[in-house]
């Protein structure tokens, strides 16, 4: 319906998580769908998404709030000239004008519904950031020592995806729900192909995710997700093709195959032989 | 709370969790209660939403996963009280019969094991003291029986002992804070206002950790478990690379990285049955350093080699590379796992020919000596 293929664990996952306001940890290899889920989920619930991309050296200033010191040091100098007393001016100075609102801070201040909060691949992030998330998941609200604490009027819905690039602190995967995305079979990655791709040819989709299946099989060093395989079978279907062949499979391998290594492994394999498995 | 089948009651899945732990899951109590929740919350289910309601609130990491189904069905279908639920879709597909009973037979063996430690006769291994013994046998003479517990013992210290380092291989962040002095010379041609603000420096480089492997025929008995020390170092620190040798140099930093240790395990040693002769530190070095010193060779980096020092190449090679290596690196430590043995004086002439370059020269024989490392690195 929302273009999303899934099966009954994550569903009920998200139902879970959905329905208790628990967080909901999605760990998987790259381009698996696991930040999708966030999006549909949105949708589903006809709220906003916002969503933090998480990387290493995130610090509070980028996903919560920062002050917008230009903007307050300008404000300064105007106010000098006034008649404002000096209380006055710095709550002028100090008032959410000047904030520079960040992700979290976004997500706990939606005015009429929860929105759905993705933060995504926090494996990138530090230890030091995980901390600070876990007050936030616990309390849901934020002090600004300037402004007071900001309490949640409508707590979020929380999704978290992670690639595994390294183990997440234990109080974190403590407090929330677990999912884990492995790669789809081929009937599941067939049928993903036919909803994203409404137009493809039976024989072509068909062709595309038994060659993407066995290619996963090579141990690669980065394996195509599903998102690969969609870009084969658009690739495949915008140079007009019907079947595919060697041919094709060499003018789109940098679809599937994201390094020299992975290529040369490929090849050496056998193009040939894995389009027959 | 109740379900409309009474096999599911509270008290169940308490016991469950219970089970489950013994079985090495890490459920908590936080756990727990999150999933006599989350049962409540899905209300009336069948069997296989009711496990995979279980499952979503009781694993936390992919391993857990896997084996969850397994616990599962030992739990709820050995106990003979409970009916046999009607099975559909992925529980049932994902498990064929043979799976199941052999998973049920090696489960009931290791609660068997449990309950006997726990009655105080202490004979097993899991016992404390038996795990301390074991973390001090020498990898070579540790009997075959015992050759898994080791394995698991192994892999759940490595684990923490990464979980330590990652945090300390890190350098601290140098807090965006404001540069004062560049602050008030930028506000010079602004009137001494300062409009436009000077922050800190950048972060420091994140330390490297660089592993360079001996798998030569004497390093046999030893070079699986260091293999192992790898594993967990990679997965949980983002900056290691590995590197085997012998007489050549197989990078297998890539497939450290999956997840598939006994994959991994089985391919190197087919890998390294292939490889006869004799071992030629030296050269070998010098073949890293020709190819990848300038990647990853840098003042950030801490060079690890773990050799016993049996050699057939030139020693005047071996000491010019050590050299150079070490001049490039913060740190060269050298893990020798003969250094275990009490008799064992650096006489091989490659080893102390190097051994004026090596910063620290520690012994990796047993797991305990691995542990030790923490200190070092």
């Amino acid at each position: 319906m929302l273009g999303y293929v899934t099966d009954r664990a994550l569903g009920t996952a998200v139902y879970l998580a959905t329905k208790m306001h628990k967080p909901l940890l999605i760990e998987g290899h790259a381009g698996l769908g696991k930040t999708e889920v966030a999006k549909v989920l949105a949708a589903m619930l006809g709220t906003s998404l916002i969503r933090l991309q998480c990387y290493e050296g995130l610090d509070v200033n980028s996903a919560v709030y920062e002050w917008n010191y230009q903007k307050q040091l300008l404000a300064i100098k105007v106010q000098e000239k006034t008649d404002q007393t000096v209380r006055e001016k710095e709550q002028h100075i100090f008032s959410k004008e000047f904030l520079l609102e960040r992700p979290l801070l976004q997500s706990i201040q939606a005015a009429e519904a929860s929105p759905v909060l993705l933060i995504d691949e926090i494996d990138r992030a530090d230890e030091a950031f995980e901390a600070f998330l876990l007050e936030l998941l616990s309390d849901f609200q934020i002090s600004v020592p300037e402004l007071g604490t900001i309490k949640a009027k409508h707590v979020p819905y929380v999704i978290l995806t992670s690639n595994r690039t390294r183990e997440l602190s234990d109080a974190l995967k403590r407090r929330c729900f677990y999912h884990w995305i492995d790669y789809p079979d081929f009937e599941k990655e067939l049928r993903i192909v036919r909803t994203r791709l409404a137009g493809i040819e039976d024989g072509l989709g068909t062709e595309v995710v038994r060659f993407v299946q066995a290619t996963r099989q090579l141990n690669l060093g980065k394996p195509p997700g599903v998102t690969e395989t969609l870009d084969c079978a658009l690739s495949a279907m915008t140079l007009g093709k019907h079947r595919l062949d060697v041919q094709t499979v060499e003018e789109t391998l940098g679809c599937v195959s994201k390094s020299m290594e992975d290529t040369l492994k490929i090849k050496a394999a056998g193009i040939e032989r894995l389009l027959s498995q | 709370m109740r379900d409309r089948e009474s096999n599911y009651s509270a008290a169940s899945i308490i016991e469950f969790c219970q089970f489950a732990r013994a079985h090495g899951l890490a459920a908590g109590v936080q756990q727990t209660l999150a999933a006599l929740e989350a049962v409540r919350a899905i209300g009336e289910c069948d069997p296989e939403e009711f496990a995979l309601t279980l499952r979503t609130a009781l694993t936390s990491s992919k391993e857990e996963w896997d084996r969850f189904l397994q616990l599962f069905d030992a739990f709820w279908n050995s106990s003979g009280e409970k009916a046999q639920p009607a099975r559909e879709g992925e529980v049932a597909a994902g498990l064929n019969r043979g799976q199941r009973r052999a998973g049920s037979q090696t489960l009931s063996r290791e609660s068997a094991a449990v309950d006997a430690s726990a009655e105080g006769e202490g004979k097993t291994v899991s016992g404390a003291s038996a795990e301390r013994k074991l973390q001090r046998m020498d990898f070579s003479q540790v009997p075959l029986d015992d050759l898994a517990s080791l394995e698991e013992l192994s892999l759940r210290l490595f684990r923490r002992m990464s979980l330590r380092l990652s945090r300390r291989l890190k350098s601290k962040e140098t807090a965006d804070r404001v540069n004062l002095r560049r602050t008030i010379r930028r506000s010079i041609p602004r009137g001494g206002d300062p409009i436009v603000l000077a922050f800190q420096g950048r972060k420091t480089a994140e330390r490297r950790l660089v592993i360079f492997l001996d798998i030569s025929g004497s390093m046999n008995a030893h070079s699986l478990f260091l293999v192992r020390f790898a594993y967990a170092l990679h997965k949980y620190c983002k900056r290691v690379a590995t590197f085997l040798f012998s007489t050549e140099v197989v990078e297998i930093t890539d497939e450290l990285r999956t997840a598939d240790l006994p994959g991994v395990l089985r391919r190197l040693s087919e890998k390294a049955a292939g490889w006869a002769g004799g071992t030629k530190i030296g050269e070998s070095l010098e073949d890293f350093r020709r190819r990848h010193a300038r990647r990853l060779l840098s003042p950030n980096t801490v060079f690890l080699i773990m050799s016993d020092g049996w050699d057939t190449g030139e020693p005047e090679i071996l000491a010019a590379q050590v050299r150079a290596i070490s001049k490039r690196v913060q740190k060269l430590i050298w893990l020798n796992p003969l250094l275990g043995l009490k008799e064992y004086a650096p006489v091989t002439r490659g080893m102390a020919a190097a051994l004026p370059y090596v910063d620290i020269f520690a012994p990796a024989h047993n797991l305990e000596s691995l542990l030790a490392l923490e200190r070092l690195l």
